[in-house]
């Protein structure tokens, strides 16, 4: 699962304290959360992973902006955009499970890392494609990098304790996806300098590629020179000293698509991300053909929706930590739904400005509410399974882009609703698909409706996956520990109960 | 008394009429447009050039141009080029009409006619087109037009290549830039591996 077991239980709690400059847990992770700082190996995990996984959002959502340049370039249709927007994202899904497995199994280091190396050629070629299949050849390889949103969810809920993962996990996030909206400046103000430098425009946009295509090569190599998978070193490491259990595959997966939970939040996070990952794709041209303004401001327009995302996916993770102080996890289910219904009703209403400033308004007020709410779902994905979690991450991931890719193909390819329609009808569905939540339940925590089980605790629920004989081994002895640090989703009334000492260790090991 | 407001009437009317958007089936076709280019021919961005002369038609009374001023020419998509496009799509309101999208040339108007060389600008992409002439009034604002093609915009249309904007040069920087990154990948990996016998 991705923890030095043996040897934390042997060094002494000082110990372990004095080698870290910021205060840790028995697991090692982090207790605090310092933005502004690089302190290794924490922070500066932190910093690692959100800024290659924000590279990789710019580089996914670098045409965009330039599309009526590259449109009208390549020849390109209606039908051959909305395809390649489709496959930008779809690339991802499937990509971000492998990712999970392989978090799991290698590490987040070197799964990231080689991810974002092995995309950036697609993003070098953008410059010398000349045709509709090339361009939505060079979409579905760049997208595929996006499946770093993994490795930087799994990294996070290594490296920090369970109540800051909310904040740590929202805050790489968000940042990452802030990609998404810096490319729609970065983009069009690259064109104009190269333009206006001497290029026509034709080739001018070709150029700028490389822009992002550097960005990427360059944040990954910070990755592998400077990253470090656990807060006691690397995977391989760690494996061959003999203090970290090399876990089976068949065992992972078994684990992963067995939760039903996985499986609602895979779904629900279709209709928060993946309706920001749409209307990343759409949102430019959209500004540019409805109301009329130019490249530069519609690239502007654009980019304040995944601008939001500085603020609004941190935010959600650190709303989802503070209501789980008070509410526990059932806290942070509700808060989840009700945000994301927001997000639904914001979008159906955006679809319906006609006035240019009033659609910005709306769009603004819709992108803080939809990034919130992917906030809110990875403070819940970190409980979902300890033995499981890159997995697990990886379906809920892959299940939000899979989301980008049934709303674009339903509601933005061809000339079936126009874009306005659209919209409205994608706010619609949210709402629809948003209602799930309500059917999570933790034993342990309870769910939306349904209160906590009397006899049922966070030990039993995380040791349940494991068997007797990996028990036996002391396989699991991580999830035990998590569970004691996660005694805070019972919420403050269950704080007092006696149902889980945190001092005392678990008699079962 | 009485014709205080109704003059303030009229003058409302006249104002909202004159800023009123021109619907193109409003105009009046009295202008006859020929290109150089024949029915099907191929020309290249930024080589080839295409000479439009436009004149009175005609059958048109001679009083008929008193108004016009100027003559703009423009290069318009044909139906082909805007399907599935809407980029470029054609609304009988002018000032939202997408169909012509690139200048070719605005002049004084001449009751003679007139004419023009166009070189095809490396800006106009790849597409089939044809020519059209609107003479504008005083206030710059659509009275008549003219076109080398007929209503239905299916005869005498032509082709235009547009550039690729590629370059030699990008193509090696792309390998270049790609070839480093799956090396450097390549060298950590090495590095790693080295780390782990010792």
């Amino acid at each position: 699962m991705g923890d030095s077991s043996k040897s934390s239980l042997q060094v002494e709690p000082s110990d372990a304290q004095a080698r870290f400059k910021m205060p840790v847990d028995s697991e090692q992770k982090a207790t605090e959360f310092w933005l502004f700082s690089f302190a290794a190996p924490h922070m500066q995990a932190f910093h690692l992973s959100w800024f290659s996984f924000f590279c990789c959002f710019v580089s996914t959502f670098a045409a965009p902006p330039l599309l009526p340049l590259i449109r009208d370039n390549l020849n390109l249709t209606t039908t051959d955009i909305g395809n390649a927007g489709i496959a930008s994202v779809s690339g991802a899904v499937f990509a971000r499970l492998a990712m999970g497995t392989a978090c799991d199994l290698v590490g987040p280091r070197l799964a990231s890392a080689s991810l974002i190396l092995l995309t950036t050629p697609a993003v070098y070629c953008t410059s010398v494609i000349n045709s509709a299949s090339s361009y939505l050849l060079v979409r579905f390889f760049t997208g595929f990098s996006l499946a770093s949103f993994v490795s930087t969810q799994f990294w996070m809920s290594s490296m920090f304790s369970p109540p800051k993962v909310g904040v740590a996990n929202g805050i790489a996030g968000g940042w990452g996806n802030l990609g998404g909206g810096a490319t729609q400046l970065i983009m069009p103000l690259v064109y104009e300098l190269i333009h206006h430098i001497g290029s026509t425009r034709f080739t001018a946009w070709r150029i700028a590629f490389f822009i992002p295509g550097l960005m990427q090569t360059l944040s990954a190599i910070a990755v592998l020179a400077l990253g470090q998978d656990l807060p006691n070193g690397n995977y391989r490491k760690l494996e061959k000293a003999g203090d970290k259990h090399k876990d089976s595959f068949g065992k992972v997966f078994y684990h992963a698509v067995t939760n039903y939970r996985a499986w609602i939040l895979a779904l629900t996070y279709g209709y928060c991300f993946g309706v920001e990952l749409t209307i990343d794709n759409i949102v430019a041209e959209y500004f540019y053909d409805k109301f009329n303004v130019n490249l530069r401001t519609a690239g502007m327009i654009a980019a304040s929706f995944g601008m939001a995302n500085i603020v609004s996916r941190p935010g959600g993770g650190f709303l989802s930590d503070w209501i789980s102080t008070r509410y526990g996890m059932r806290g942070r289910l509700w808060s989840l739904w009700v945000v994301q219904s927001i997000g639904g009703v914001l979008c159906v209403v955006l679809g319906l400005m006609h006035n240019l400033s009033a659609a910005i308004a709306v769009m603004l007020l819709f992108s803080f509410f939809v990034q919130a709410a992917c906030g809110f779902t990875f403070g819940v994905v970190p409980f979902v399974s300890r033995r499981s979690l890159g997995l697990i991450s990886g379906m809920t991931g892959g299940g939000g882009n899979v989301g980008a890719v049934i709303t674009q193909l339903i509601f933005f390819t061809g000339s079936r609703y126009s874009k306005e329609t659209g919209i409205t009808l994608m706010g619609v569905m949210i709402l629809c698909c948003t209602l799930p939540i309500s059917l999570i339940y933790f034993p342990q925590w309870g769910g939306m409706f349904c209160g906590p089980r009397a006899d049922a605790t966070a030990e039993d629920y995380y040791a349940a996956e494991w068997s007797d004989e990996e028990k036996e081994k002391g396989y699991h002895s991580s999830s035990v520990k998590f569970a004691e640090n996660s005694v805070r989703e019972g919420g403050r009334r269950r704080r007092p109960s006696p149902t889980v000492p945190v001092e005392a260790t678990p008699t079962h090991v | 008394m009485a014709t205080a407001p109704l003059l303030r009437l009229v003058l409302v009317v006249s104002c909202i009429g004159s800023s009123m958007a021109v619907l193109f089936s409003s105009l009046p076709n009295t202008l006859t447009v020929t290109a150089s280019p024949a029915a099907g021919q191929v020309l290249h961005a930024g080589v080839d050039q295409i000479k439009v002369s436009w004149k009175l038609n005609q059958s048109t009374p001679a009083s008929a141009d008193s108004g016009y001023k100027k003559v703009k020419v423009l290069l318009c998509y044909a139906p082909v080029s805007q399907a599935d496009r809407g980029w470029r799509k054609t609304d009988d309101h002018l000032k939202k009409d997408k169909t012509c999208q690139f200048k070719v040339t605005t002049q004084p108007y001449s009751s003679g006619g007139g004419s023009f060389v166009y070189t095809v600008e490396r800006s106009v992409p790849t597409g089939t087109y044809f020519v059209r002439a609107y003479a504008l009034d005083s206030s710059d604002t659509e009275v008549a037009y003219g076109q080398t093609t007929n209503a239905a915009k299916t005869a005498n249309l032509f082709d235009v290549v547009g550039i690729t904007g590629r370059h030699a040069s990008l193509d090696v920087a792309a390998g270049c830039f790609s070839a480093f990154s799956i090396l450097a990948l390549v060298f950590f990996f090495v590095v790693e591996k080295r780390k782990a016998k010792k």
